[in-house]
């Protein structure tokens, strides 16, 4: 029995092209839940819960003015 | 509009191969599920490489996020370099880079930066990307079992999670497996031993990578404040990392004092 489901794994059938806009989909969508990300997801700091200044802690407004190019 | 990491990738090696895509977006590479909102890259281990990143998201006008220098010195003893920035429609790109990944031999990553970038994405193969998704995380080990599911049988059976394949490639492959698990299948012992082992041999690799970073973490403790308490991460990218380069000098020990 396969260890993922069927939605992960149909990516194998896709074209490079198909690909590329179904990983682009969701990662537009994937934006809404930035704020609630764990500082890190990768490297040695990955378990640090709060590592970092309000600076690059994206809170909604400053995202939403940096889509607004402000 | 294509994969924003997969194209950073190619600018990354534009001009020689300095970085390899790792991780959740070289699982979106090998189809396997999309799982990933950041970039992850091993990056060749010298000054060129780390200098050639910088410049890439320098340009891209990155952040620099609390974390190691983008330099081998930190490099090499097994730190990661985390970086940020917002691309034209407004959406966090984060990228994080090691050089020295965690249970992945250095003669493992040689080879791939020989590979000439123009014959395609420059990305950690199979093998190497299991040992990278060893983590202290469970899902991770969901996509392990599918990525040796892509191996050929006798490379399979060293790394799949899937007690299933363990119990059929037991019986086709030959090879000796110094996996537990393969072992008790192998010995005739009950589904639910084999089932225990694995578990067992799962959470082995979940503890060590834990204590691993927790290594990591106590020793980067004042370094990480200094960096906040400073804003570096509000810096134009290269004056923070220069920055950060001195902060570490003083703060931030090369190398862990144990082997961890």
């Amino acid at each position: 029995m396969s260890m993922l489901s069927e939605d992960d794994l149909n990516l194998g059938d896709m074209t490079d092209a198909e690909l590329d806009l179904a990983w682009d989909l969701w990662f537009d969508i994937a934006q809404t839940t930035n704020d609630w990300d764990p500082p890190y997801e990768h490297g040695v700091l990955v378990d640090l819960e709060r590592p970092y200044s309000s600076a690059s802690a994206t809170t909604g407004s400053t995202r939403d003015a940096r889509r607004a190019g402000m | 509009m294509a994969n924003v990491y997969f194209e950073l990738t190619r600018e990354f090696n534009a001009h020689g191969p300095v970085a390899a895509l790792s991780s959740g977006q070289a699982v979106v590479y090998y189809r396997l599920a999309i799982m990933s909102k950041d970039g992850d890259w091993i990056v060749r281990d010298d000054q060129n490489a780390c200098e050639r990143v910088l410049t890439v998201l320098s340009d891209h006008g990155a952040r620099h996020r609390p974390a190691a220098p983008l330099d081998t010195r930190w490099l090499q003893g097994g730190w990661s370099s985390h970086f940020e920035y917002f691309d034209a429609a407004g959406r966090r790109i984060r990228c994080d880079f090691v050089s020295r990944p965690p249970r992945v031999p250095p003669d493992a990553l040689a080879p791939m930066f020989q590979q000439r970038c123009d014959e395609g994405l420059l990305v950690v193969d199979r093998e190497a990307l299991i040992r990278l998704k060893q983590t202290g995380r469970a899902k991770d080990y969901a996509v392990i079992g599918e990525l040796a599911r892509q191996l050929d049988p006798d490379r399979e059976i060293e790394w799949t999670t899937d007690v299933d394949r363990i119990l059929t490639l037991s019986d086709e492959v030959e090879a000796v497996s110094p996996r537990p698990s393969v072992r008790a299948a192998r010995s005739g012992a009950s589904r639910a031993a084999v089932v225990a082992a694995l578990a067992q041999e799962l959470d082995d690799l979940q503890q060590r990578d834990r204590a691993r970073l927790r290594a990591y973490q106590r020793a980067a403790e004042a370094y990480l404040e200094e960096f906040r308490r400073m804003q570096l991460d509000t810096l134009p990218l290269r004056q923070a990392h220069d920055e950060a380069v001195r902060l570490a000098d003083a703060l931030l020990p090369e190398r862990l004092p144990e082997k961890v």
